[in-house]
């Protein structure tokens, strides 16, 4: 009696690992996020790289400042010292920018802003 | 000789206690002014004139306004314009609850503080003269 008791323990634990066997579910595609110039005094396809960089900095990053700080070194690269990035939900702003070179769009929720000076 | 030596050292540490004074005064009192205005700086590379500038215009004007809600873009631009009058352009502010940023500034020209529940960054950047070819 008791033996059958062990034996029968011990099928239960052996039959649990296969039910607990994840099946692999279809990754779904990730929509394309909503663009929006806000303000822009910037040749459109400047804007677009913008855009462009900003898209895959938030692809890359979790942090405002982070996805900032991409943006902002990779047109210091592209198009020379010195830009200057905010990104975020809310927040105004007030800046002087050299002319041809601004631009304030938004990426679904986040807004970002953009511009050079100095 | 040897007694000139001693002189000179006892003023020395004397001139030194007096400064080292003067120092822990005025850091309790910027620390007691920005309690009071309910003023924390996170960030600062400016002068502390220049500092107690912008806590005490982001006071005024928030005091001033007469909803509670948070005007982001006239703080920016009170704040803006004011350094750029007082300490020459060019000046940038950004005010809100919710921004991360990655700016590069000029030597002396930048604080980050929050006030009540709002954020302020405000920064100065080089200006170059206009290119009139």
């Amino acid at each position: 009696m008791s033996e059958e008791a062990k034996k029968n323990f011990a099928g239960a634990l052996t039959a649990r690992p296969n039910s607990d066997e994840p099946k692999p579910a279809p990754v779904p595609a990730v929509p394309p996020k909503k663009v929006i110039i806000k303000s822009a005094d910037m040749i459109p396809d400047m804007q677009k790289e913008a855009v462009d960089i900003a898209v895959a900095a938030f692809e890359k990053y979790n942090v405002e400042k982070d996805v900032a700080e991409q943006i902002k070194k990779e047109f210091d690269k592209r198009h020379g010292p010195t830009w200057h990035c905010i990104v975020g939900r809310n927040f105004g702003s007030y800046v002087t920018h050299e002319t041809n070179h601004f631009v304030y769009f938004y990426l679904d929720q986040k807004a970002v802003l953009l511009f050079k000076s100095g | 000789m040897e007694g000139a030596q001693e002189e000179l050292e006892r003023r020395s540490k004397f001139l030194k206690s007096l400064i080292q004074k003067k120092k822990t005064i005025e850091q309790q009192e910027q620390h007691d002014h920005l309690q009071h205005n309910n003023v924390r700086v996170r960030a600062c590379d400016m002068p502390l004139p220049l500092q107690n500038r912008a806590f005490r215009c982001a006071r005024d004007l928030l005091d001033s306004m007469p909803s509670k809600k948070l005007d982001s873009k006239r703080l920016a631009l009170t704040l803006k314009k004011e350094f750029d009058t007082s300490y020459g352009p060019a000046w940038h502010c950004i005010v809100g609850t919710s921004f991360g940023s990655y700016v590069t500034h000029s030597f002396g020209g930048f604080v980050y503080f929050s006030i009540d529940k709002v954020y302020v960054l405000l920064f100065k950047t080089a200006v170059e003269p206009l290119d009139h070819s």
